[in-house]
């Protein structure tokens, strides 16, 4: 399965989850048929609460891996 | 020397070490006072806002108990009589705040953790705290033409009551909202973050951080007069002539008593190393080296500077707008919040008042600009 991969580190809220939230609304059918994946990098430790709660609203399984420095919030279908 | 021997230097110590707890605790729980105030307008989150109630009841309690205990007085100094610039200085601050990402305090710990966007609200702060000396004696002049109650600080002054009668009927009917929230579980937040500190507890830590302030320095925690002092200095250096005509640093607001050493505080804007450099520039050092601290823990200490320019431009506006609103207001969020509201101070509730439609109008004004152009995302 692809992933499609939004850097936005450097980034505060609400900007992140903004980001997010623009990206999730315009693929909102790829993930959901399980087409894609969508990955958001981000350093924001506010964001990681933030936007899996949103993505579980609209309906998509979120985890969060943490990485070097950073976290990666993976969206999927459920 | 001992440091018991020096007032100041007993002064720094305190304020360093509780800098630097503020600053850990602040960045585990990511405790953005900003946040809570944008998240409660922008997506109606409200658990932050409930650990926010928790400082302040928490405060409450502890400030009293100690009162009763004579280990501080209320009022503390550097607290005035309700004026219309308290309400006007919270709106404006409120728009600041959410613009910049975090308010006086938030800035100085994501700092602290790494974020470019956070030192350019910094230095948003020092511009703005600086620019306010420009207008100072008219913004003066009008913040005493609308003063009410004069000579009256707290509730419990204007009321000619018992300040431990206003302090528990906020108090008890608070506390019992808190012990519901508490038992639905509504108070805890999940989150994927290492390391996370649940707002709750971050909240308690910070209410009682804020109270050994009070009784150890003989106030809470303030930052941002630090800052006029650092904007003093570079005007100090680049304008000399100006500066010298400037009123605003020539004024010695603090001059207060401090209980456990006699010592007398005096202090101001200007940028001399007086009482107020003594309590603030630790206590500001210590939250940005207490917030790196734990992102190094965690392995989070990283800088990334590649974000869109208009972030930068509104956490430079924001920061601005921030300094300004904390010399207007007068003083931040942190010394009203954190310490006016929990003794009920009249000011500190217009300063709350005014804050909060600020973050509502701040938070409209933010998604429109966010939204308006490219998010800086980038597709691999």
């Amino acid at each position: 399965m692809d992933t499609i991969e939004f850097d936005v580190r450097g980034q505060l809220c609400p900007a992140t989850l903004l980001v997010a939230l623009k990206e999730m609304n315009a693929r909102a059918a790829l993930p959901k048929k399980g087409a894609v994946k969508l990955c958001f990098l981000i350093d924001n430790r506010d964001a990681t609460v933030t936007i899996p709660e949103s993505a579980s609203n609209m309906g998509y399984a979120v985890t969060v891996e943490k990485k070097e420095g950073h976290y990666c919030i993976v969206i999927a279908g459920k | 020397m001992s440091i018991l021997a020096s007032p100041l230097a007993l002064i720094a110590t305190v304020s360093l070490v509780l800098g630097l707890a503020a600053g850990f605790v602040m960045h585990r729980s990511d405790f953005c006072m900003a946040g809570m105030f944008r998240d409660l307008f922008l997506f109606s989150r409200t658990v932050m806002m409930k650990s926010f109630l928790l400082l302040v009841v928490a405060s409450m309690v502890l400030f009293e108990a100690a009162r009763l205990g004579n280990l501080l007085t209320v009022p503390f100094p550097l607290l005035y009589s309700p004026t219309a610039a308290n309400l006007i200085g919270g709106l404006l601050f409120g728009i600041g705040m959410v613009f910049a990402g975090g308010c006086v305090v938030g800035t100085l710990y994501k700092m602290g953790a790494g974020s470019v966007l956070s030192l350019t609200a910094f230095l948003g702060l020092i511009l703005g705290s600086g620019l306010y000396a420009e207008f100072h004696p008219a913004w003066a002049a009008f913040a005493k033409s609308t003063v009410l109650f004069p000579g009256k600080v707290t509730v419990a002054q204007i009321l000619g009551i018992d300040p431990l009668i206003t302090i528990l009927v906020v108090a008890i009917p608070g506390a019992l909202l808190l012990l519901s929230w508490y038992k639905k579980g509504a108070l805890a937040r999940p989150s994927f973050a290492a390391g996370y500190l649940q707002p709750a507890k971050a909240a308690l830590a910070l209410s009682l951080i804020s109270a050994v302030s009070y009784i150890v320095i003989g106030m809470p925690l303030g930052v941002t007069s630090s800052f006029t002092k650092i904007a003093g200095f570079f005007e100090s250096l680049l304008f000399r002539d100006h500066f010298e005509n400037l009123v605003f640093f020539k004024a010695v607001p603090l001059n207060a008593t401090h209980a456990l050493t006699g010592a007398v505080l005096q202090g101001g804007a200007a940028p001399a190393f007086d009482a107020l450099a003594a309590i603030q520039f630790p206590l500001i050092f210590g939250i940005i080296a207490g917030s790196a601290f734990s992102a190094l823990l965690l392995g989070e200490l990283k800088i990334h500077f590649r974000v869109p320019l208009r972030q930068y431009v509104l956490a430079a506006s924001g920061g601005i707008l921030m300094g300004l609103a904390s010399r207007m207001a007068p003083t931040c969020n942190v010394w009203h919040l954190m310490g006016g509201l929990p003794i009920l101070a009249a000011s500190s509730i217009l300063f709350f008042l005014g804050i909060l439609p600020g973050a509502w109008i701040g938070g409209k004004l933010l998604v429109k600009a966010l939204r308006q152009h490219d998010t800086g995302a980038c597709t691999r």
